[in-house]
This record gives C-alpha cells, sequence and structure tokens, in this order.
C-alpha cells in the first residue's frame, strides 16, 4: 500500500526552495541537473538479428523492412546533422547492434554519450565507450524457450563481467518472475550490474508474457525486495518499481512526451526526438523509444526514463515525492550514462505517482 | 520579495533568474533581449524551463501550470504571464 497520495492543494504545496533546503536533496538535485542537456533519439542500425524472441519489438510493424544502410559515411553523417539539430545522446536500438561493430565505432566517435541494446550473445568491442544493455529475459531454461538461445546468460556473463560499460536488464515478464532471484545471484557473483525491465506487449500481442495485475503486484514486491538485498548492483529505486509496475501504464501515469503520443512541437521530445530506421528515414506519427509497444500496456524502462523524469513539474507536491523523483533520475543516468554512478537512494517508502488516481 | 511588479521590473529579474540558473556568462540582464526565442535561440530544452519556471512561482508566489510551459517562449511572454498572474495592485 503507499504511504501517501501525494496531490498536494497549491496551498499546502511547499516552495521548490524549502525542498532544496534539505541538504541531501539539494546535493542530489546538483548532481543529476548537470545532465540536464541530454537530448535523445534512437537509431535501428541492422534488421538482422543472431536470435529470435517471442514479443520482439523490433520484428513487429513495419520497421523491420526498411532497408539497411551499411555505409559508415553515411552513418557519420547522420550523426554530425544530428549533432547540428542538437542531439546529445544517441540510444541505438534494434535489431542487434553487435553484428554492425563499423557502424557503432563511426557513431561513437562522432557523438560521444550514448548506449547500446544488446543481447549480450556477440561481444561489442571495447573501442565503443556506450553503455551497453544486456537483454535478459529470465533463466537459461527460459531463454532457450523464448529465445530460442542456449547457456544465453552465461555467455552474455563471459563476454560482459567487470566491464563497466554493461548493465543487464533484466525484463520481467508474467513468467519469469521468481526466476529473476536466481538470475540475480549469478550476476552479482560476476560483479555485474543490474536493472528492471517490465514487458511492454507490443500492438496486437496477445501472448502470455503479457502482465496482469496479479503479476504486476509481484513484480514490485520482487524487484523491492532484490533492491535491498544487492543495493550495490542492482541499479533501481523504489519509485522505479512503483511507475513501472503500476496497474496504469506510464503514459496513463505520466502523460507520454514521445511524439506518437504528443502533438506538440514547441520544446522537449515532442520537437527533437526521432526513431531512426536502417534506412535512416523517419516517421513522426508513430516515433517514440519502443516502437510498436502497446501504448496502453507500455511500462517500458526506456521510456519511463524520459517520461518520468520529464515531469519534474508534478514531483515537487512534498519532500517524499521529490526525494522519490530524484531517485528515479539517479537510477536513469546511472544506468544510461557512461561514467555516472548512482548514490544511494533518499526515499525508501512507497510513494503513489502524482495524479494517479486522476489520470 | 521581487524587486517590482511592473514589467520592466520582471523582465529584468527573469533575465536575472534565467542566467543564474542556467549559469549563462556571456550575457548580463541589461543585454538580454526580452524577446529572443529562448528554445530556438538560446537552446534551452523543456528540463531547463521546468527549472526556471519552479524558481519563478517561489519568486512570485504564482503557480504555473506545467501546460502553459510550451507557450513561454521569450523573457516577455514569461513576464506577462507573470504579471497576468500576479494579484491586482492598487
Amino acid at each position: 500500500m503507499p504511504v501517501n497520495n501525494n496531490v498536494a492543494t497549491e496551498s499546502s504545496k511547499p516552495k521548490f526552495s524549502d525542498l532544496l533546503a534539505h541538504p541531501d536533496v539539494k546535493a542530489r538535485w546538483e548532481k543529476v541537473r548537470k545532465y540536464f542537456f541530454l537530448r535523445e533519439s534512437t537509431y535501428d542500425m541492422s534488421n538482422r538479428c543472431n536470435i529470435r524472441c517471442d514479443g520482439c519489438y523490433y520484428y513487429e510493424g513495419e520497421k523491420q523492412f526498411a532497408r539497411e544502410v551499411s555505409d559508415v559515411e553515411a552513418w557519420r553523417e547522420l550523426m554530425r546533422a544530428e549533432k547540428a539539430r542538437g542531439i546529445t545522446y544517441v540510444v541505438l536500438a534494434g535489431a542487434e547492434q553487435s553484428l554492425v561493430p563499423a557502424l557503432l565505432e563511426v557513431c561513437y566517435q562522432e557523438m560521444p554519450l550514448g548506449s547500446i541494446a544488446t543481447n549480450g550473445f556477440k561481444k561489442i568491442p571495447e573501442s565503443v565507450g556506450y553503455k551497453l544493455h544486456v537483454s535478459v529475459w529470465g533463466n537459461d531454461e527460459t531463454s532457450l524457450k523464448i529465445r530460442k538461445a542456449k547457456n544465453l546468460l552465461k555467455k552474455q556473463i563471459e563476454n560482459y563481467e567487470n566491464d563497466p560499460r554493461a548493465v543487464f536488464v533484466y525484463t520481467f515478464t508474467r513468467d519469469n518472475i521468481d526466476e529473476v532471484n536466481d538470475v540475480t545471484e549469478a550476476l552479482v557473483a560476476h560483479n555485474c550490474k543490474l536493472t528492471f525491465n517490465v514487458f511492454s506487449a507490443p500492438v496486437g500481442y496477445d501472448g502470455r508474457l503479457r502482465h496482469d495485475d496479479e503479476s504486476l503486484g509481484r513484480t514490485r514486491q520482487t524487484m523491492i525486495g532484490l533492491l535491498r538485498k544487492y543495493p550495490r548492483h542492482v541499479l533501481f529505486s523504489v519509485y522505479n518499481a512503483v511507475a513501472h509496475t503500476h496497474t496504469k501504464g506510464l503514459h496513463d501515469l505520466y502523460r507520454c512526451s514521445y511524439p506518437r503520443q504528443n502533438p506538440s512541437q514547441d520544446i522537449g521530445l515532442g520537437r527533437s526526438f526521432r526513431q531512426y530506421r536502417t534506412d535512416l528515414n523517419w516517421d513522426r506519427s508513430v516515433a517514440c523509444c519502443v516502437p510498436d509497444t502497446d501504448c496502453v500496456d507500455c511500462r517500458h524502462y526506456a521510456a519511463g526514463s524520459a517520461v518520468v523524469t520529464a515531469r519534474l513539474y508534478r514531483h515537487v507536491n512534498n519532500l517524499d515525492t521529490f526525494k522519490s523523483w530524484l531517485d528515479y533520475v539517479d537510477t536513469y543516468l546511472a544506468v544510461w550514462v557512461m561514467g555516472y554512478e548512482k548514490d544511494d537512494n533518499l526515499c525508501h517508502e512507497i510513494i503513489e505517482p502524482p495524479y494517479a488516481a486522476t489520470s | 520579495m521581487p524587486a517590482s511588479y511592473d514589467i520592466k521590473g520582471i523582465i529584468r529579474r527573469v533575465a536575472e533568474i534565467i542566467i543564474d540558473e542556467l549559469k549563462l556568462e556571456d550575457v548580463t540582464a541589461d543585454t538580454f533581449s526580452p524577446d529572443m526565442d529562448l528554445v530556438d535561440e538560446l537552446g534551452i530544452d523543456s528540463m531547463d524551463l521546468a527549472t526556471i519556471a519552479l524558481v519563478l512561482q517561489d519568486e512570485y508566489r504564482i503557480t504555473i501550470d506545467e501546460d502553459d510551459y510550451p507557450t513561454l517562449k521569450t523573457i516577455r511572454l514569461i513576464s506577462e504571464y507573470i504579471k497576468e498572474k500576479l494579484p491586482v495592485r492598487h
């Protein structure tokens, strides 16, 4: 149960300066605000993958059929053009980036901040200094079943043990909640950092991985339990768990600011975000961090990193809510930005997202 | 308390707050054009604007709704918005 529901009336709302009068809050605010310059876009680099997973976002919709541009100079030109229009952070997304190392190199040369989503089966060269998000969907038995990949976790750990670039991203489905305990133990034993994602159904998906209220509740409890057990290795906060396992999805809770759900082009993601396909084209009407996700079911960690962070205004209603937001942003930066180190969380209580009852 | 509630005074104070919050070094409250487009010309983004809005809320004890952020594109527009929200003074 949440300890409070924090929609403050205007008269009861503290001044922002009062919140910052707490030294721990002020220090965290100053730490995270240094990264407000980050402006992201995402890029599919290859339409190939070396494994095939049930419920994969990439192989939904039209984007998988785009022509693959493998010319490194075309990518260099794109990166330079992106920098010129103000993009400071690249998310290299689908299908499997480890298959195109030359493109990764050129992106890193032109745009030094970014991250790569990878299944971790093939090691990405150490010269590519981006954060690497290694996707984990359960133990090896489950991976074999839904990803058709043998000994995947073992291989992922071999490739990225002690690698400061790597963050293992465990995606909770309805079926793999209990497996996370053994997987986390194995990752921690090899000094691997991890964070959590929640399976968000692609449009039209009606398979057994989709969450229900019961599985979301169990997922939340499990996440918080592991966060308490392994605070040095689990990059997460209680508020992350709340935001991503709520019965309402991220769009309902926070109003998604990606172009697909946001017609405004005045400022923020609605103005600057693009989702490039492998042919280096993009389409505003479908642009978001994980295209072809069913927005009602979206609890994706990448979406939250932008959507929750953007809602600063809603989280200054009281001290615990602001602390929770700071924990969330501190987590997001530790997961996505090379060299950024997460601090201890400021709030350990379950705080209901602002306006959750009315959204 | 803010130094002045007249529009010129508000414009100056808003400029000072933006300079302070964004740590701008090559502009002063005297040289900051109130009509410069903060997004297009200065390159500020939504998180910067949200921060500035929170500081201005404190300063003038008004509420700036997040839905209004996109309309606050220049110092003059911000100042006029603040002036409208302030209680009428006799």
